[in-house]
């Protein structure tokens, strides 16, 4: 019996407009992420892959089509609910690590757990240990512009895993790095993904990632054309 | 992490934008504190120029309100000192002066100017207001005033006439008849509007009561109040207890007599709060325009806050916090602004506003 979706989606449509013209960026998209699972979207640029991220996400929503978290419709959700549901069963990592400048790494990995309300000492002493997993104990204190490009990946990768997410979405998570540390950063999220049963699903074109997926979805022109486990 | 921590790390990060901002709120605030300090002290200086000029409260005849006399003191108090007494014996009164106000003609002898006169108590008259204050030649009266008048500059100008020497004044009595009395140039005063310097004269009252031929009666007695005295309590009291003393009189407050105070009040209201619009308007779109920019350049950051399960309302609590610094250092960088440029800077009294 297969695993139950974490997110479904049915049907998503998404197009932009672009002066006169409406582009449609994602076309009639279904598919779904389960517990566990490994998944890299590839295609190339302007295929919908970062859209279709956004959609499942709940970063965006769809003109059509539904998306289903944990069963529960994001449509029918209020931004206040979407936003606790990102916080509480996802995690984001970013092409740019989108770490906050202003805070050290602890701070960064501690701020998704502070908008739950978890306490000081709950929260630095969890963050110590994401950072500690991640390979950075030693850089608690590190504003991130003074970290490398793989060093701030693994914060991102540290952060996202603060309330323990069931899905981790990653959007071109090895573009700026070297091809040594993305090789680390992916054997990494592979460690995650074995040891804390964390789903991740990857937009990329990067075929080191789509050769580490156990399933590939490939996106064209917003839309699926393949669906294969690795 | 506080949100005013968050707020402080953010303003630091973007130093040079955070200083534009500070900056811009500090002369806002700078500029409003200051123009409502002018204006305050304005109306202040306005509001004790007049009172010194026309007296907290003025007892009058009923008559008088709203009519011209006819004829000298034609609505004049009779036994000025009895009446005196009985205000006077409020608690809430400094000192009451009476004046007799007339009209007539001034002499050297070779020429006549008319005048406007005012009979005063010379000793708590120059207590009380600013008569003194507007001699610039010679001196006030003394004691009971004798035979000593003051003249406006322009008048003394008119006739010639310097301190100490002699001037005759033609006057109309109550009954109709002519009276001429003779009086020593004590001072000269500038009282500060031309067309009254070219005809303003002082006597004591005892003088001016043997020019009438008036006895004891006056044109009215200018109240001053204690500081602190309520001004309304005291009028009413006053208008009790002289209504039961005999005299068919009303109690007038200054506002009532000073005729353009609240006009030149109004006039300044209009004139700061236009300025004080612009001010604001220009404040709040500076103000608007660097958010707007700072919030534009951050929404990479906005993007990912939301992401990780930021509400909108955290969002906006996080621009807000910074918004509320950034007043907040203005305001207190304004007010040390001020305190350290324009504080010796404070504007003078005002002149006293025309007044009955």
């Amino acid at each position: 019996m297969a695993a139950p979706a974490l997110v479904e989606a049915t049907g998503l449509a998404r197009s932009y407009r672009l002066g006169e013209s409406v582009v449609p960026a994602v076309r009639g998209v279904s598919l779904a992420i389960a517990a566990g699972d490994f998944v890299a979207l590839k295609g190339p640029s302007g295929s919908g892959k970062t859209t279709l991220l956004n959609l499942l996400g709940l970063l965006d929503r769809p003109d059509s089509g539904v998306v289903r978290v944990e069963g529960r419709d994001g449509e029918t959700l209020s931004e206040d609910e979407r936003s606790d549901l990102r916080r509480d069963r996802f995690g984001f990592v970013f092409q740019t690590f989108n770490l906050i400048p202003v805070l050290s790494a602890e701070e960064n990995v501690a701020y998704p757990m502070a908008l739950t309300g978890a306490s000081a000492a709950v929260r630095r002493e969890r963050s110590q240990q994401l950072l500690a997993s991640v390979g950075l104990a030693d850089k608690l204190a590190v504003r991130p512009d003074l970290l490398s490009g793989g060093q701030r990946q693994r914060v991102a990768i540290a952060r996202a895993l603060a309330n323990g997410p069931s899905l981790v979405f990653a959007d071109e998570p090895t573009a700026n790095l070297d091809s040594r540390t993305a090789e680390d950063i992916l054997d990494l999220m592979r460690a995650i993904n074995a040891e804390r049963g964390v789903a991740f699903l990857f937009a990329t074109h990067d075929a080191l990632v789509v050769s580490r997926a156990r399933r590939v979805v490939t996106l064209h022109d917003g839309a699926v054309v393949s669906d294969v486990a690795a | 992490m506080s949100a005013f921590a968050l707020a402080c790390r953010n303003l630091v990060r973007q130093r040079r934008r955070s200083i534009l901002m500070i900056a811009v709120v500090t002369f806002g605030f700078a500029a409003f504190a200051l123009a409502g300090g002018f204006i305050a002290q304005s109306f202040e200086g306005l509001k004790e120029g007049t009172i010194k000029s026309v007296g907290d409260l003025q007892v009058v005849d009923r008559r008088a309100v709203g009519k011209a006399e006819e004829t000298t003191l034609e609505f004049g108090l009779p036994d000025a000192k009895r009446a005196r007494a009985v205000v006077a014996s409020d608690p809430g009164v400094a000192s009451v002066l009476p004046r007799i106000d007339f009209v007539g003609l001034a002499t050297t002898g070779s020429k006549s100017v008319p005048f406007l006169g005012v009979g005063v108590d010379p000793g708590p008259e120059a207590a009380a207001t600013f008569a003194p204050e507007l001699i610039v030649a010679g001196r006030y009266l003394q004691g009971d005033g004798g035979d000593d008048v003051v003249l406006g500059t322009g008048l003394a100008a008119a006739l010639n006439v310097k301190p100490g020497q002699r001037v005759t004044m033609l006057a109309t009595t109550p009954d109709g008849s002519l009276n001429a009395v003779d009086g020593i140039v004590a001072g000269l005063a500038d009282v500060r509007i031309k067309e009254l310097n070219d005809r303003y004269v002082a006597a004591g009252v005892g003088l001016v009561s043997r020019l009438l031929q008036s006895g004891e009666t006056v044109s009215k007695l200018v109240v001053f109040l204690k500081p602190g005295s309520n001004e309304s309590r005291t009028a009413d009291a006053i208008a009790k207890s002289i209504e039961a003393a005999g005299y068919p009189v009303v109690v007038r407050h200054w506002k009532e007599l000073a005729t353009f105070y609240e006009q030149v009040k109004l006039l300044y209201i209009g004139i700061f709060g236009f300025v004080g619009a612009v001010l604001v308007v220009i404040v709040i779109l500076s103000a608007a325009i660097v958010m707007t920019m700072a919030v534009a350049e951050r929404t990479r950051e906005v993007g990912t806050l939301r992401a990780i399960g930021t509400r909108p309302s955290g969002i906006l609590r996080m621009f807000l916090v910074e918004g509320v610094v950034i007043a907040l250092s203005g305001c207190v960088a304004g007010t040390v602004s001020l305190w350290s440029v324009f504080y010796r800077s404070a504007p003078e009294a005002l002149p006293p506003a025309p007044s009955e």
